[in-house]
């Protein structure tokens, strides 16, 4: 997400499913969307039967490639030469320096024009290396990566907020230290050669995937982008992705319909536990959690710090203040800052592998684990079964007994005698959940939209719904700690948790829950229309801001909504924020504000009503006119021009070159996987991430660069049959059989040498450990040619665990804690291993 | 749990998948082949043998004198008693067997099955009257009853000539009943199935006949005649097994040349083959060897008919897995693969 | 071609007849289909194991698989090198939800001695479970291999056309599950327009496609096309279906002739034989 929200403003997908069937070229990559996003996948077999090009690029060749004009086999853990020469081929083709669409959009709509501090260094000039790096810390501190201009403080806030900056513009796009002059200097190296060499994509491959996007994109045509998790797991995936964002400005492809970057999500409603976090470091609708640091420690050092003068985020005070009123109630007032002091301050990394090594370190002593399989999903496996055996207590909530819960009689190594249960001290409780179908509840997904589903039966036994046992085990904890007056029993005391309960078992009331998500007026419990009501004074509150609005005043829930049109189908349930489905729509219109063209019309302003109209709600100040210039000392959106589509970034522009938000540099820039079989042909010096988040520890090993015990790169994927660590899939008989047990595909070229026949039993193998699977020899992988030696691909589905019907080798018992440093996501879809043919121990039978 | 457990096929090294879809889908079946087994093989012989005791047991009452009541009277007994357990082995072979009686429900002239099922209703029906005749004739009814006396007052001639057309229908419909599906080698066989049924239900009637007609001299005309019944049949059967493994074409007749199913037709055509040829021999020898010759002839006859079916049957099945037989009888005329067989 | 193009989409569908296009061009293989049809259906699972037949692990129709989707993998050329310019919609790795065909004419309704196996007013062909007593006459008689016996209840199973959904102006559970319409369900006559259009447009742009179910191809044979038929881009025998079978009943009668020629050959040579044995001297 950072990597979308770093240069567009939000880290959400810019489009809907829907408008892929308005494309005139689907570039996939990173993703098997058919497989992984069968239902959105219609959108593009529509926009394929409407004539559209669709381009799949992934190591294998999967069922999406099958669906493709063009498969292009890759490297797995190289999109960022592959996306980096497609920005440098753009930048000095014919047509897009021509084609006077182009400009227009790049001068007005990004920060193409603005210059980059004098102090800043580039990769080039410092050996793959960004100005203000740290080798000790492997950290970088940013400001040499500003702009250049003049910075103005702000006087006379109710809530102080960060200065305002004017920088300087070259509106001609020649200076050197421009945005544009920067980038394109940045990737000048990134060429087909490089490609071919890095990626194993033959040149006149490459060169055809880039004219076609060239093609498809400008004023009257659109591309569109599909990514998902092959781009994030890898300790370079926030930079793939924004390096795609990048892509997708230049060609001006945000902000249209048939064009935009579809983050495809994972769990049916992944986006909604970004929205409304399960992470630790924010709060909902993206507000930063405050961290145990200075410029944290009141509501006014965290304005002070977080606030910015300029853009939607001005509003800030309105959303965190309204989100405080929603969660303390009357303990929330002026006087106490809104009862800041009572939200808890993270002092750290609590990301899901860090914890993980808490738990086995036993600084971490118990668990909840609702709707969750990390003895599967986790990365290392085997450490973290071992910090699960490590806990004092472990909670487990799901519907079937999966790995998580049964490690402690289950695992491999207790099948082997190894580890004794007797041994492992974890008190493990295994609770029965109730799943979607069994509850009244939301999903928000993929493309930001909420949707309500009902519930169809009643749950088996004591099963119940996460809702009723979060409500009733916080109630519980509110009686524990009543009268408390520690720091802990303020926090619980002061929490709103009095949502009236319905039926037998006393479900807390989800429509109560929505509203106070919505937002509403304090005094009188009004909802509120929109969070343009929510105010700082403590008059309203609300749950989610960027959901507000979601219930409206007459008290429907939006999400319910089921009236779908050929267009933006604004009546089919909600999308964030404001119901607007396309992002950044103002960019669908030129800066004059007429559509681009009649075949690409979504938005645009009328003068006659003096307004915006259009299919879609206006991701823009609705009566904003396009000519509009903001005042020296305007602040927020009244600081954006009339043409700034990104209302959500600073100067209302996206963003070429990233001056904050980003830890591992303002421009993308190819690393290799921190394990990888060949060197980095850019940047021999800084092969690897300088700033990757790393484990260095004696149970989590690393293969080093080239390690001949290694030779093969793996990566992990999933099938459509089955669903991630197989907690509803492997147990369900109809699922089970159509992928019955793990397998490893392998090309024939890499069978033969290694004698291994379709059916075989084969072990794949890491420094971490070892997985056991069938073979399937296929065509559809296929070893590479890097930099002139063969690279051998494995290709393993993570799905299987040792419960269920289906049963398989764990993957993730041979890949490594390490991460990206700003998702903190792990790298699972590029490491390396070995494979031999045979079993792990003779017939290990059941 | 993980095992390859159907269609496991031998796999070379760094074979990939797609070899084993060059010729047909992983060498799996088109269709699905019958769930025939032994029972069915034994209702075949014993429908063949009843129908073909008939069939004798009439034209003996019809055109032979004094000299064919043994073959009258044996072959009418023979006849019911051999129809008697088909019926239990149709039954026992039915997935819900408390079901038989819906066999009963429709008439389709399209389903040699459905007119099996009446055929043989009405088979065993004329053939119950016809050994109830014969049981009052040969007294075994008592000689006063009034019912075995109406019996014997039936016309006899007419009751024979009722009962050759289910007798022929007996004998020659399964063939009929096995070309009207998919299985390759019966359907490319569906003209010669029939004909070929009925030689063996006659050659194995006319040897069974032979060996229960008793050896006194005061049968040996019988037997005679039944002998040159069962040599014509089996000349038939000679020709129509030839014919079958010709017209089958190298795909579509493997099971007839190989493995178990190919011995069993080799068999069935030596059998046939030896028969005949024991007979035909036996006149050129000393009159005292003959009989015991006549008797192996008459046995080896008899085995021929199991063997046929069990060939017929077992043959079908398993052309009925062989992808490559179902393509061989159902590709386009014009499609070269097709020419090139 | 002439020919060919006058025969392409010819059926002899009754009207008023409902059925399926499956068209594999717009098929990803996802089994969304086959799982629909358990599900609604409540069949249960197969158990086969892992197979190693790319992603087909139920391997084909039968008593408890009534959807089933092939996988073919084509992708490399003979000289295992791999395609990246592929023809438009699928192509390489081919997939096939198949199904009963729910024939115009259909042998394994001609077949079954019960009357179990009806045609329903929307011209599909049932299995009626409390008729069938499991004959497994219907088994081999279809040319598609499409019904099974069951070793659980001894019955005769396929494809309903989810009768009992149509029933209640329901679209049948596979079709409705098909996230990229590649099963659609309707009227067979609306269907094949729309299937003939279809193929234009591929041919257009230079796929090889072909209905698999008209009188030309599939349907032959008496059968006279298939209410639930297909849009292919390779020869049916890829696909694991016969490209010109016949109706089997088609040959009942020539065969019940022979059989009645024989029987009066056989007949007539016992009589003459018997008949002549009055003369023939005592051996
Ligand atoms: N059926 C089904 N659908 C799902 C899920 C499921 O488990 N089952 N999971 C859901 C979840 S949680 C998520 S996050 C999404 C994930 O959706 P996807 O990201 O589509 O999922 P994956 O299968 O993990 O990886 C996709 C593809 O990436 C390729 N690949 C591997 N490494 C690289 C690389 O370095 N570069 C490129 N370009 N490609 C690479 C793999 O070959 C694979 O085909 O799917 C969601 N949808
Ligand atoms: N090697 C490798 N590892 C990976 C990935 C990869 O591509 N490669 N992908 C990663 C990704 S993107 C993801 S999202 C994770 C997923 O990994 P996990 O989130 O650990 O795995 P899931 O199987 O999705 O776990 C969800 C569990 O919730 C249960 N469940 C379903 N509904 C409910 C409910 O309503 N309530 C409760 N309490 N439980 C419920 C399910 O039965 C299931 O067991 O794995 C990650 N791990
Ligand atoms: S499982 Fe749900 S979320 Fe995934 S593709 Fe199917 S409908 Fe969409
Ligand atoms: S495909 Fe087979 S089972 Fe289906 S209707 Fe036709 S003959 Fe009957
Ligand atoms: S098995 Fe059932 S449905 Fe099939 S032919 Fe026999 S009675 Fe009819
Ligand atoms: S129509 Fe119904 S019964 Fe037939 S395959 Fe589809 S879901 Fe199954
Ligand atoms: S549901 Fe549709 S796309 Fe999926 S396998 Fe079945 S026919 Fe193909
Ligand atoms: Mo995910």
């Amino acid at each position: 997400m950072p990597g979308l929200g770093a240069r567009l403003g939000r880290g959400g997908a810019t489009t809907t499913l829907a408008s892929l069937a308005e494309s005139d070229c689907i570039v996939i990559m990173g993703s098997n969307m058919a497989e992984n996003h069968p239902v959105g996948f219609r959108f593009v077999v529509k926009a394929r039967q409407r004539g559209a090009r669709v381009i799949h690029v992934d190591p294998r060749f999967s069922r999406t490639s099958a669906l493709a004009d063009l498969h292009v086999p890759i490297r797995p853990g190289s999109d960022l030469v592959f996306l980096g020469a497609l920005v440098n081929y753009v930048l000095n083709s014919e047509r897009w320096n021509s084609d006077p669409f182009f400009r227009e959009y790049v001068l007005h709509y990004t920060n193409a024009s603005v210059i980059v501090s004098p102090d800043f260094r580039d990769t080039e000039d410092l050996a793959g290396v960004f100005s203000g790096y740290d080798p000790q810390q492997r950290w970088y501190d940013p400001s040499s990566w500003q702009y250049a201009g003049r910075v103005q403080p702000l006087e006379g806030e109710r809530w102080p907020c960060r200065p305002r900056i004017e920088p300087e513009r070259d509106p001609t796009l020649q200076h050197p230290n421009c945005a544009l002059q920067v980038v394109k200097r940045h990737f000048a190296r990134y060429t087909p050669e490089i490609v071919e060499q890095a990626c194993g994509v033959p040149r006149d491959l490459f060169v055809e995937v880039a004219e076609t996007i060239l093609a498809n994109s400008g004023r009257d045509r659109t591309t569109a982008f599909c990514y998902a998790v092959a781009w994030t797991q890898h300790t370079i995936g926030t930079q793939i992705i924004s390096c795609c964002a990048l892509l997708q400005l230049l060609l001006g492809n945000i902000g249209r319909p048939g064009g935009g970057i579809l983050a495809l999500r994972g769990h049916a409603t992944i986006q909604g536990s970004t929205d409304i976090p399960t992470l630790f470091d924010l709060l909902p609708g993206y507000l930063k959690m405050p961290r145990a640091i200075p410029q944290h420690a009141t509501l006014a050092d965290y304005f002070a710090h977080e606030r910015p003068a300029t853009g939607l985020w001005y509003d800030m005070p309105k959303f965190l203040i309204s989100l405080l009123k929603a969660w303390y109630g009357d303990a929330a007032t002026p006087e106490n800052d809104f009862a800041y002091e009572l939200l808890p301050k993270i002092g750290g990394d609590y990301s899901f592998q860090s914890i993980l090594t808490m738990m086995k370190d036993g600084i971490i002593k118990g668990l909840f684990v609702m709707g969750m399989n990390p003895a599967v999903g986790g990365q290392n496996a085997r450490l973290a079964r071992q910090a699960l055996a490590n806990l004092d207590w472990l909670v487990v909530r799901d519907v079937h007994e999966i790995e998580t819960a049964s490690f402690w009689y289950d695992a491999p190594e207790v099948r082997s005698g190894e580890v004794r249960p007797q041994d492992i001290k974890t008190e493990v409780f295994f609770l029965p959940a109730a799943i979607a179908a069994e509850k009244d509840g939301t999903f928000t997904n993929t493309h930001r939209l909420v949707q309500w589903h009902d519930k169809a039966v009643d749950p088996p036994g004591d099963a119940r719904s996460e809702a009723h046992f979060v409500f009733h085990l916080g109630r519980r904890l509110k009686e524990l700690y009543a009268g408390d007056d520690s720091p802990a029993g303020r926090q619980i005391a002061a929490l709103t948790w009095d949502y009236p309960t319905v039926g037998p078992h006393q479900e807390p009331d989800l429509m109560a829950v929505a509203r106070e998500v919505s937002g509403y007026r304090v005094s009188d419990g009004r909802p509120v229309a929109g969070f343009h009501e929510l105010a700082d004074d403590g008059s309203t509150a609300c749950g989610c801001w960027i959901y507000s609005g979601i219930v409206t005043p007459e008290g429907e829930h939006r999400a319910k909504r089921r009236r779908g049109d050929d267009r933006a189908s604004l009546d089919w349930g909600f999308a964030w924020p404001a119901n607007r489905r396309i992002l950044y729509n103002r960019a669908s219109a030129d800066p004059q504000g007429r559509p681009w063209s009649e075949r690409k019309k979504w938005i645009w302003w009328d003068p006659e009503q003096q307004r915006w109209v259009g299919y879609d709600v206006p991701d823009f100040p609705a009566t904003k006119p396009p000519d509009y210039q903001s005042p020296p000392d305007a602040r927020g959106l009244d600081a954006h021009p009339g043409t700034a589509p990104f209302i959500m970034m600073l100067d209302g522009q996206g963003w070429l070159f990233v001056p904050l938000g980003l830890l591992d540099g303002p421009l993308p820039t190819h690393y290799e996987p921190w394990e990888t079989p060949v060197t980095n042909p850019l940047y021999p010096e800084q092969p690897r991430s300088p700033v990757a988040p790393v484990f260095l520890r004696p149970d989590n090993p690393y293969h080093e660069i080239g390690d001949p015990r290694y030779p093969y790169v793996i990566t992990t994927y999933r099938l459509t049959e089955h669903h991630t660590a197989g907690g509803m899939s492997r147990w369900v008989p109809w699922l089970a059989e159509l992928q019955p047990a793990g397998f490893v595909e392998i090309s024939p070229e890499l069978a033969r040498e290694l004698g291994i026949s379709t059916g075989d039993w084969v072990v794949v193998e890491t420094a971490r450990g070892c997985a056991e699977a069938r073979a399937l020899v296929t065509e559809r992988v296929q070893p590479l040619v890097i930099a002139g030696r063969t690279v051998h691909v494995i290709g393993m589905p993570w799905h299987f665990g040792f419960g269920g019907l289906a049963t398989g080798g764990i993957a993730n018992e041979l890949a490594a804690l390490v991460e990206d440093p700003n998702s903190l996501i792990h790298e699972a879809k590029s490491f390396t291993c070995t494979i031999r043919k045979g079993r792990l121990r003779e017939e290990v039978g059941r | 749990m993980t095992e390859i457990r159907r269609w496991q096929h031998r796999r070379a090294p760094g074979e990939p998948v797609s070899a084993e879809t060059r010729d047909s889908y992983y060498g799996l079946p088109v269709i699905h082949g019958p769930h025939w087994r032994w029972s069915i093989v034994f209702y075949f012989v014993l429908g063949g043998l009843a129908g073909g005791s008939a069939v004798l047991a009439a034209a003996a009452r019809l055109v032979g004198g004094h000299w064919a009541r043994p073959i009258v009277r044996v072959g009418r007994y023979l006849a019911f008693l051999a129809v008697l357990p088909g019926p239990l082995l149709l039954i026992i072979d039915l997935g819900r067997p408390e079901r038989f009686h819906h066999m009963l429900r429709v008439v389709k002239l399209r389903s040699p099955m459905s007119l099996g099922v009446w055929g043989l209703i009405g088979f065993t029906a004329t053939a119950f009257l016809n050994a109830l005749q014969q049981a009052a004739e040969d007294g075994w009814l008592g000689q006063r009853n009034p019912a075995a006396h109406f019996l014997r007052r039936l016309p006899a001639r007419i009751l024979a000539a009722a009962s050759t057309l289910p007798a022929f229908f007996l004998a020659g419909y399964t063939g009929v009943l096995l070309g009207a599906t998919a299985v390759p080698l019966w359907a490319r066989n569906a003209l010669r199935l029939g004909p070929l049924f009925l030689c063996s239900a006659l050659s194995s009637a006319a040897a069974m006949l032979a060996l229960l007609v008793g050896r006194g001299p005061g049968n040996a005309r019988a037997r005679h005649a039944l002998e040159r019944v069962e040599q014509v049949a089996l000349l038939g059967e000679l020709v129509l097994l030839e014919a079958v493994q010709r017209g089958s074409g190298p795909v579509v007749g493997r099971p007839l040349s190989n493995g178990l199913e190919g011995w069993a037709y080799a068999g069935t055509r030596l059998s046939a083959g030896v028969a005949l040829g024991l007979h035909i021999v036996t006149k050129m020898l000393p009159r005292r060897l003959r009989p015991p010759l006549r008797l192996v002839a008459s046995l080896v006859a008899l085995g021929g008919a199991f063997l046929l079916r069990a060939a017929m049957i077992f043959g079908g099945r398993r052309s009925a897995e062989d992808p490559a037989a179902t393509f061989a009888i159902t590709r386009r005329p014009e499609d070269p693969a097709r020419q090139a067989r | 071609m002439s020919r060919e193009s006058t025969l392409v989409g010819r059926t002899r569908a009754r009207p008023g007849a409902f059925g399926f296009l499956t068209d594999t061009t717009l098929c990803i293989g996802c089994k969304a289909c086959e799982v629909a049809c358990k599900q609604w259906n409540q069949l249960p699972m197969d158990d086969f194991g892992f197979t190693g037949m790319s992603y087909d692990n139920t391997g084909d129709l039968g008593a408890t698989t009534w959807r089933h989707v092939a996988f073919i993998e084509r992708v490399a050329d003979r000289e295992g090198r791999r395609p990246t310019r592929l023809q438009p919609f699928q192509s390489n790795w081919l997939m096939l939800s198949d199904v009963c065909k729910h024939c115009v004419n259909a042998g394994c309704m001609e077949a079954c001695p019960t009357g179990a196996i009806i045609r329903t007013e929307f011209d599909t062909v049932v299995i009626q479970q409390d008729i069938c007593n499991g004959c497994g006459y219907c088994v081999p008689a279809c040319p598609f291999g499409v019904p099974a016996l069951s070793p659980l209840d001894g019955k005769a199973h396929k494809c309903t056309l989810c009768y009992d959904r149509l029933k209640d102006g329901l679209e049948p559970a596979c079709s409705k599950a098909c996230p990229t319409d590649a099963i659609q369900f309707g009227p067979v006559h609306a269907l094949m327009d729309r299937a003939k259009a279809r193929v234009a447009e591929l041919r257009a742009q230079g796929v090889e496609a072909q209905i698999y179910g008209d009188e030309a191809l599939g349907g032959t044979g008496g059968i006279g096309g298939l209410n639930a038929f297909f849009i292919l881009t390779a020869p049916p025998e890829v696909y694991n279906l016969p490209a010109a079978p016949e109706l089997p009943q088609r040959r009942v009668l020539p065969a019940f002739l022979t059989t009645a020629l024989a029987a009066l050959a056989l007949g007539l040579a016992t009589l003459v034989t018997f008949w002549r044995s009055k003369e023939v001297r005592h051996d």
